[in-house]
């Protein structure tokens, strides 16, 4: 590791007096060298982690509304509009009606009319397997996958459906599924503040150990500048400094989470359940993530160059 | 090569440390800059290596009023000033070698120029052997050997010395003076603050003497005389 930074970095040691390689201030020797590495390293942990839930919740949401895109349910009231109860071979006349009316339709892709052991299925969770059907009004339901879910077209399904029978109702799932994909948008979103926090913390606290620095080294910096040194000449060798720091601590930090992912992988059996996707990434999740260290660094070359040109600019 | 027109300078809110100095150096000059301790040698050094502006007054280097050029001109003006300074200000954690390549390296010179022209200056101040100790290993007068060293290895067109020969033997101070006056022949322009009367007699240059933040010309020797006319 000590290798190959030092080749990166032109064969210039932190702090070494000697013939060959030089760093014309003793960075290394600073006070709060380590705390540095290390409050980058829980940052990029803790960033890396917001960054995995962000993701996650992204899959859900995904997996929840990709399972009702396009998806319509058509609901033919067990009880008509004067409060009567429908017979069966009248809801399985309008069913037929509704079938017919809508299976021309080049928008529609499938249709399905729900039997009475698909309808057993769905109300088995609540009543029970034991549950004799016949004794219970229950309405017909209708299963539509189409093309194109726009305004126009679910306008143009409810009047032919209104046409067969104006009780007969489509669901369209928004009522309830809009409130959970909302719920999911806004953790979602609170993982993004909280990355945005994260990084905002890991930039004053850069850009806190660079004045220090600074500070620490005043009489040696200013002595660079009455040498002659241009400003970028002092930046440069803050920013490796910081740059060198932040790499080392985000490369523990996204290891340590990688592990603690890896392990929770584990634990969850990595299986998808009906209602949560598996902890899976795509192959741009993982190169996002393994790649956060990179951008650690940019994010401390930056902050170093603005708070170092901001504290020389105060030099005549 | 330095004029300075009506220049005062003050730090803070605090009084005049100088006040209304006017004189001009011009290219290849020498001159003492000497004056009891606490006149200002110090801060008009400072105003000179461009380390501090003037709270008033015009300051000309190399031909160009300094409050006119950006930082990237100021910069490249410093490395045309070399600087020994009364506390020298070595790196401590850096070699002999490195303190005194700083300048070269600085300026962007090659490696290979840089190694040849420090180790050459080095055997000539007689540190050749301890150019990969650090300074603070070094005694006080091989600290201002550095320190001198330092000051001129990238050829400066203007030397300014704050007490370069104080913590020295005479013998050697001696041919730190030569090697100053060296570089005078070759166009450097120097100024040198000091107290010693006995360097001031035997190298016999015009000296502008500071009291009380004033600035006043002694000219009791036949070298100022003829010399005097680009100082007021």
């Amino acid at each position: 590791m000590r290798g190959v930074l030092s080749r990166l970095t032109g064969n210039r040691r932190l702090g070494i007096a000697e013939n060959k390689g030089r760093y014309d201030l003793p960075l290394n020797q600073s006070a709060g060298t380590h705390f540095l590495v290390l409050l980058v390293a829980l940052m990029t942990f803790l960033a890396m982690m917001a960054i995995t839930a962000t993701m996650v919740l992204g899959g859900v949401t995904k997996h929840w509304s990709s399972g009702l895109e396009n998806k319509l349910t058509i609901e033919i009231p067990a009880l008509k509009p004067d409060g009567k109860l429908r017979e069966a071979g009248d809801i399985k006349a309008l069913s037929e009606g509704v079938t017919k009316a809508l299976e021309a339709s080049p928008n529609i892709k499938n249709l399905e009319v729900l039997g009475q052991t698909e309808i057993h299925q769905l109300v088995s969770p609540w009543l029970g397997d034991d549950v004799v059907l016949d004794d219970i009004p229950l309405p017909g339901l209708i299963s539509l996958h189409v093309h194109i879910r726009d305004d126009e077209k679910l306008a143009q399904i409810e009047k032919a459906v209104k046409e067969v029978a104006p009780d007969i109702r489509v669901d369209t799932h928004e009522s309830w599924l809009d409130d959970i994909l909302r719920l999911a948008r806004t953790m979602k979103l609170s993982s993004l503040v909280v990355t945005l926090i994260i990084t905002l913390t890991t930039v004053t606290a850069i850009a806190g150990a660079i004045r220090s620095r600074m500070a620490e080294h005043k009489a040696d910096i200013e002595l660079l500048h009455l040498m002659g040194a241009s400003d970028l000449y002092i930046t440069r060798q803050l920013r490796r400094h910081a740059v060198v720091l932040t790499l080392k601590g985000s490369v523990f930090g996204a290891g340590a989470a990688i592990l603690i992912l890896f392990a929770l992988s584990l634990m969850s059996g990595g299986a998808e359940t009906g209602l949560l996707p598996g902890l899976s990434f795509s192959a741009a999740q993982i190169i996002f993530l393994a790649v956060l260290p990179l951008f650690a660094g940019i994010i401390a070359s930056y902050t170093a160059r603005f708070t170092v040109l901001r504290v020389l600019g105060q030099m005549p | 090569m330095i004029k300075f027109e009506h220049v005062g300078l003050r730090y803070g809110i605090g009084p005049e440390v100088l006040s209304d100095i006017n004189f001009t150096l011009e290219p290849g000059s020498f001159h003492f800059l000497t004056g009891p301790s606490g006149a200002g040698k110090t801060s008009i050094m400072s105003l000179m290596y461009l380390g501090r502006k003037p709270t008033r007054g015009l300051v000309t280097m190399f031909g160009r009023n300094i409050n006119d050029m950006d930082r990237a001109q100021l910069c490249a003006l410093r490395q045309k000033i070399g600087v020994v300074f009364q506390e020298f200000r070595l790196l401590s954690h850096l070699s002999v070698f490195d303190n005194v390549a700083l300048p070269m390296r600085i300026s962007g010179h090659r490696e290979s120029e840089v190694k040849s022209n420090v180790d050459e200056l080095l055997e000539w101040v007689g540190l050749g052997d301890y150019k990969n100790a650090l300074p603070l290993t070094l005694s006080g007068g091989q600290q201002q050997r550095v320190a001198i060293a330092r000051s001129v290895i990238a050829r400066p067109k203007l030397l300014l010395a704050d007490e370069p020969t104080g913590n020295l033997d005479e013998n050697i101070g001696f041919r730190l003076m030569h090697l100053f006056e060296q570089l005078n022949r070759m166009g450097t322009t120097i100024v040198i603050a000091t107290h010693s009367q006995n360097i001031m007699d035997r190298f016999g240059h015009p000296r502008l003497v500071l009291e009380a933040g004033h600035l006043h010309v002694h000219d009791n020797s036949n070298w100022v005389q003829k010399n005097i006319e680009g100082v007021y």
